[in-house]
């Protein structure tokens, strides 16, 4: 071996035991978990459980205002009950509420209850306890936070600005948490590392599985569900919808599978899209299959026009719709009498 | 058996340096060059602000791009290429130069010029793909994601390792026994294994790629009517089926050529 064949080699070899070494000190040391890397989610996560399950985000300002919503509502029209929303509670949901946190935790699981949703915004806090009593509340003091609660639903104006809603049990839990200033899902590794990976969507959700299947599905449906541990999804709204919706297998076997059941799904939608569907056909080509490992990943993209022709295709379909079929006139409806017998 | 390995040494040691040095390696330095400075592209885009690609406007993640070269660039074109081109000139050059009547008249087996041969092939790409491969990984992926997606590199650099010995033993078997190896190997690589793959059944058993593609981590990149109709005619086999599969065609493929060095007949052209 020459010298200049030696030095190449040590060279290479050198390149590849570098990098191999840089990869094992990243992945020892766990890098990614470093906060440095990326902020700890809302501020309201401080009233979230740690053993919170399902995790969801929605900048409703962002959603309120976008392209989409004033879309979507033209196709909708009576969908919004907004105004008698507003009338009898103050609050005007497109104006006033600025970001929601819901979270599932055992307790909302075991209540079987809604979940716990911090809401931010502008709230008239004196009409709303006002409305509460009217419907049968009752408001006591809850380590200094007044708390509403009737049945199954408590409502805690626990900042100003901020509201807890749910189940009593869930929303004296999140004010206990706060108080405790420890014991939030900031300090769920777990969870927190798949929040980094949505957290900057204009709503996105996190959850475990295994806290779906918790919940009231049907045994058979359960045992059907893929081995997916984790699934987090991730929805950017703006002139369009713009997602990703990840999932994390339980094995690298069950992602490989579940990679091969989606793109099988999407090869079948793109032969029966075929060119007569233009408009699906967009939307599939928009799905974008990635993952590694155990994490499998859809990205999807809805654009602008793609609203138009739906909210075209609606449109065209109503008039048929609307139309009901002519009622038969009494002339028409009678048989016609027989001509008489020419004499 | 001792007097074989001293013999593929020797051989190996004196096919390393050619090798390494050759016009052929040029080509290779071009080759698993052109993802390098791909990866470097996309770094200074993204370093620049503009997201370095979009799907249909959606960013498309470093952690994924990493993958789609992985997959389109290095085990679909780069491995089954440099196999066919190395591969099918370990015998086929010494004869075509007319230079193997020396190798022959060594006093050591003619099995171990192959296998000496085949040993400085592989270590002469692994050299330099997978540093190649590193680079584009380290160019590409965020710091922060190293740590989640390490074990992927490390699944990736021992699969790219064992397609080229995959490949390079399968055409060094095609260079020892055909006449036009070169044109049989790029028949083979981008004709039947591309072909064999798409169709439904059992055919494509009988291709490399099949087993190569079970094995890796990343998702398969769906952006081609192929992609898609492998997507859906595939059922993937088990981890340890691909490994025993290529652990075989490796060692059936250099047997069979080792074989047909030792008895064919090279009549070199005066």
């Amino acid at each position: 071996m020459t010298k200049r064949t030696r030095l190449f080699v040590v060279i290479a070899a050198g390149i590849l035991v570098a990098g191999l070494g840089t990869g094992l000190l990243a992945s020892y040391m766990n890098i990614q978990t470093l906060t440095l890397i990326g902020g700890n989610g809302p501020e309201e996560f401080a009233y979230v459980p740690a053993d919170a399950q399902i995790l969801g985000f929605a900048n409703v300002r962002a959603v309120m205002d976008s392209e989409v919503r004033r879309k979507l509502m033209e196709l909708h029209p009576g969908a919004d009950n907004a105004d008698r929303f507003q009338e009898r509670t103050g609050i005007n949901i497109t104006q006033d509420i600025d970001s929601v946190v819901a979270a599932v935790t055992p307790d909302v699981t075991d209540a079987q209850g809604p979940p716990l949703v911090l809401a931010r915004g502008r709230f008239d806090q004196v009409r709303l306890e006002g409305f509460a009593r009217e419907e049968g509340g009752v408001v006591e003091d809850y380590k200094g936070i007044r708390l509403i609660t009737h049945d199954n639903f408590g409502v805690a104006f626990v900042e100003p600005g901020l509201v807890a809603l749910g189940v009593p049990a869930a929303v004296r839990r999140a004010i206990d948490t706060k108080l405790a200033g420890s014991g939030n899902v900031t300090g769920n590794n777990e969870l927190m590392q798949l929040v980094k990976q949505v957290d900057g969507g204009s709503v996105w959700g996190v959850a475990r599985l295994d806290a779906l299947t918790g919940m009231r599905i049907p045994a058979e449906v359960k045992d059907r569900l893929p081995a997916i541990s984790w699934l987090s999804i991730k929805g950017v709204v703006g002139s369009g919808i713009d997602g990703v919706i990840s999932a994390e297998a339980r094995d690298d076997q069950a992602a490989q599978d579940l990679r091969q059941v989606v793109q099988g799904f999407v090869a079948l939608g793109r032969m029966q899209a075929g060119p007569n569907h233009p408009e699906i056909a967009d939307f599939l080509n928009s799905l974008q299959l990635t993952g590694q490992g155990k994490t499998v990943s859809l990205g999807f993209s809805i654009p602008s026009a793609m609203i138009d022709t739906l909210g075209a295709l609606r449109a065209g379909r109503r008039p048929g719709q609307a139309q009901p079929s002519p009622a038969p006139s009494p002339e028409q409806a009678e048989p016609p009498q027989p001509a008489p017998p020419a004499l | 058996m001792k007097s074989f390995m001293r013999g593929a040494w020797r051989v190996f040691e004196l096919s390393l340096g050619e090798m390494l040095w050759s016009r052929r390696t040029v080509f290779l330095a071009i080759v698993v060059g052109c993802p390098v400075l791909v990866a470097a592209v996309i770094r200074i885009v993204d370093s620049i602000g503009v997201a370095p690609l979009r799907i249909n406007g959606q960013r498309m993640d470093f952690t994924a791009i990493f993958g789609v070269m992985i997959w389109v660039l290095f085990l679909r074109f780069i491995v089954p290429v440099l196999g066919v081109f190395y591969g099918t000139s370990l015998i086929a050059d010494e004869v075509e130069d007319k230079t193997i009547t020396y190798l022959f008249t060594r006093p050591i087996r003619r099995g171990a010029v192959l296998f000496g041969k085949y040993l400085a092939y592989l270590v002469c790409t692994t050299l330099v793909v997978l540093p190649g491969v590193m680079l584009v990984y380290f160019l590409i992926v965020p710091f922060q994601q190293i740590g989640a997606s390490f074990t992927m590199l490390l699944t990736d650099l021992g699969l790219l390792a064992l397609g080229l010995a995959a490949y390079g033993g399968l055409f060094a078997l095609v260079g020892a026994v055909m006449k036009r190896p070169l044109i049989v190997g790029l028949v083979f690589a981008f004709g039947w294994e591309q072909f064999a793959l798409i169709m439904p059944g059992y055919v494509r058993r009988f291709t490399l790629m099949y087993y190569i593609q079970s094995l890796v981590p990343h998702a398969m990149p769906t952006e081609g009517v192929t992609s898609l109709l492998q997507a859906f005619f595939t059922n993937t086999p088990s981890t340890l089926t691909c490994l025993v599969s290529l652990a075989a065609a490796i060692a059936v493929s250099l047997a069979l050529a080792g074989k047909a060095v030792e008895r064919r007949e090279y009549v070199l052209d005066q």
